[in-house]
């Protein structure tokens, strides 16, 4: 198979700062998962690949080639950033209609090219509303839109589920399948393991801008179940909605606050899906639900000993 | 039912496509793992649209600069300011208690050069020039235009092209309103040739003073945060100095070349003195040609936006690296 991203002793550091510590990777995978703590370098290398950075040393290739400045990546590439910036007083219509412009289609074919990207997304019925008046999660969706609307061949998705309730959720890892399944080459980024390890098997930990380990999701999944996962709740009845999971084996543990409460639980699967579940059949008393967790630094720690 | 017409692709197929609602529609899935979506025919491999030329995208960040300035409100309130001028020939017309008729070419003469090309030019600049591509920057929302097959000289000629287009619409109308509004006065007529034929004058002076204080401005938004502040401190207060003070520090400005182009040489509009505690003293005013000084602000401009090119092109877009990930 041949490497569509391809990094060789790859830095970049910012001042004093170093960002990403020569790394190599090989990216062959049609779906892969970029997994790491919050300033691991994610989005740096993300941010390589896409050649808005320029390595400090080492060099990354995306389809052979270097990607800064290069058009020719560039046409292939689509990009879902994980900040919320966006076009001043632009409807989210017209967000993903002018960046179409600018990749260089028509007016007709950036004009239905947005409106089913909208579609696809399921952002048609909000698409004239200025996107200041969107939810986190509608905004979260429209940036997939834009990234999709060019229909590219590698789509890299810096930390897409941040935002979306669970049924946006569930559509996201659907549509990152379904995009895999048609071809599409698909970079996710996420500092949560479930959220990866529902959309593939394929993992790349990065931790302190260093390759950590590369591989199957699941070797990680037993190293992460040697040590308790923190979930927070935020719930309006904290001791109802926790009864729910005192009677689970896997949980060691229950700490009430003043929004919720914390569980520790040894099977986070488990608890995530009950949670979900439970939002989905309509209980309106969960108001967030956060990884909570240093269980994902605790394996890094674990693997850097 | 809604359509998507893609050009030939880049492997030649012509394709016609229809897509409904119905293509994306959620399958279920018997395992764990999240229940697929048909993908609409659009969004398969090889169905890219065909990619069009510069000229095309260069006219996209235009077209996307102009929408964005046409719906804030501080064009407005520029378009208020530079029509301010038209009132004063009917102030002077109406309230002026002088016994003496004012003449209507002195008039225009004097607002047209002193307001509209030394004071509302420079201004346009800085406020939309410069803030259009700063804006982009500082909204961090480059990464979306960057990650596109944009030529970053595309991007920043199609920016400074939406100014051109906005700053000359303002100031050439308000111009032409405050000719015919001096024209209520002596010595100034609508229909005189040779008094249009100094409007046009004047036109062609307003262009050219745009284009280089415009290319300037561009640059300061591309290369420092603040380009307002730093152009107000060199447009207005480097130029107002360097065009006072004795020697030849004035051929580094704009207002040089502008004067140059002026239809009263620079010579016969004001006395070049500067007084100190010291004294009076004469400077001595060197002459630019016409031509030299339309070759000067065209190198200003070409050299300002070649530099912003660049600096576009080097730049790490990276107003979110302090927060890590």
């Amino acid at each position: 198979m041949t490497a569509i991203i391809q990094a060789h002793s790859l830095s970049k550091w910012f001042g004093e700062v170093v960002a990403v510590n020569n790394l190599d990777l090989v990216i062959e995978e049609k779906v892969i998962g970029l997994l790491g703590p919050n300033g691991a370098g994610k989005s740096t290398v993300i941010k390589l690949a896409l050649g808005l950075y320029k390595p400090s040393r080492g060099e990354i290739r995306v389809f052979g080639e270097r990607p800064r400045n290069n058009l020719e990546v560039l046409r292939r590439i689509g990009y879902c950033p994980e900040t919320d910036n966006f076009f001043e007083n632009a409807t989210g219509f017209e967000f993903v209609y002018y960046l179409n412009l600018y990749w260089g289609m028509s007016t007709r074919q950036a004009r239905a090219a947005a409106e089913h990207a909208c579609e696809l997304t399921r952002m048609t019925a909000r698409m004239h509303d200025p996107i200041e008046t969107y939810s986190k999660g509608m905004r979260q969706r429209i940036k997939i839109a834009q990234a999709l609307s060019t229909c590219p061949e590698l789509l890299f998705l810096d930390e897409p589920m941040n935002g979306l309730d669970p049924r946006g959720r569930d559509e996201m890892y659907a549509l990152i399948q379904s995009l895999a399944d048609a071809g599409m080459t698909v970079i996710v980024s996420s500092h949560i393991l479930y959220e990866i390890e529902r959309i593939t098997d394929s993992v790349a930990l990065i931790f302190k801008g260093s390759l950590l380990a590369q591989g199957r999701v699941r070797d990680i999944r037993n190293l992460i179940d040697a040590h308790p996962h923190a979930i927070r709740v935020e719930t309006d009845a904290p001791r109802e909605t926790a009864a729910t999971f005192v009677s689970f084996p896997a949980v060691t543990a229950i700490d009430f606050d003043e929004k919720g409460f914390v569980m520790r639980t040894r099977d986070a699967n488990l608890c995530y899906d009950t949670l979900n579940d439970m939002m989905v059949r309509g209980d309106n008393r969960i108001r967030a639900i956060e990884c909570a967790d240093d269980s994902l630094q605790s394996v890094f720690d674990y693997l850097t000993r | 039912m809604s359509t998507l017409n893609n050009q030939p692709n880049d492997n030649g197929a012509d394709t016609e496509h229809k897509i409904s609602m119905a293509d994306s529609i959620t399958v279920n899935a018997a395992d764990d793992s999240p229940a697929r979506r048909i993908l609409p025919e659009w969004l398969r491999p090889g169905m890219q649209p065909r990619r069009r030329g510069y000229v095309c995208i260069a006219a996209a960040s235009a077209r996307h600069a102009l929408v964005t300035l046409t719906r804030r409100k501080r064009l407005l309130l520029a378009t208020v300011i530079a029509f301010l001028p038209v009132l004063i020939p009917l102030a002077l017309a109406f309230l002026s208690t002088s016994r003496f008729a004012e003449s209507g070419n002195e008039v225009f003469v004097r607002l047209v050069q002193e307001l509209h090309i030394n004071v509302f030019a420079p201004l346009l600049a800085l406020f939309f020039a410069g803030m259009l591509v700063a804006e982009d920057i500082e909204a961090r929302t480059m990464p979306y235009i960057l990650t596109r097959p944009v030529p970053r000289s595309a991007w920043v000629i199609g920016r400074f092209c939406a100014f051109m287009i906005i700053a000359t619409a303002i100031l050439a109308s308000s111009a032409a309103l405050t000719f015919a509004a001096s024209s209520i006065h002596e010595n100034l007529s609508l229909t005189s040739l040779t008094d249009l034929t100094l409007l046009a004058h004047y036109l062609a002076v307003m262009v050219m003073a745009l284009l280089a204080y415009g290319g300037f401005a561009v640059f300061l938004g591309a290369f420092t945060k603040r380009p307002i502040v730093y152009g107000v401190i060199l447009l207005y207060g480097w130029q107002g100095l360097a065009t006072q003070i004795p020697g030849l520090v004035d051929f580094f400005t704009i207002k040089k070349y502008t004067d140059a182009l002026m239809p009263i040489m620079a010579t016969q509009r004001h006395v070049a003195e500067i007084q100190t505690a010291l004294g009076t003293f004469q400077r001595e005013v060197f002459q630019v040609s016409a031509t030299r000084s339309i070759f000067a602000l065209l190198l200003i401009t070409g050299v300002s936006l070649c530099a912003t090119i660049i600096a576009v092109s080097r730049r790490e877009y990276a107003a979110d690296r302090a927060a890590g990930g």
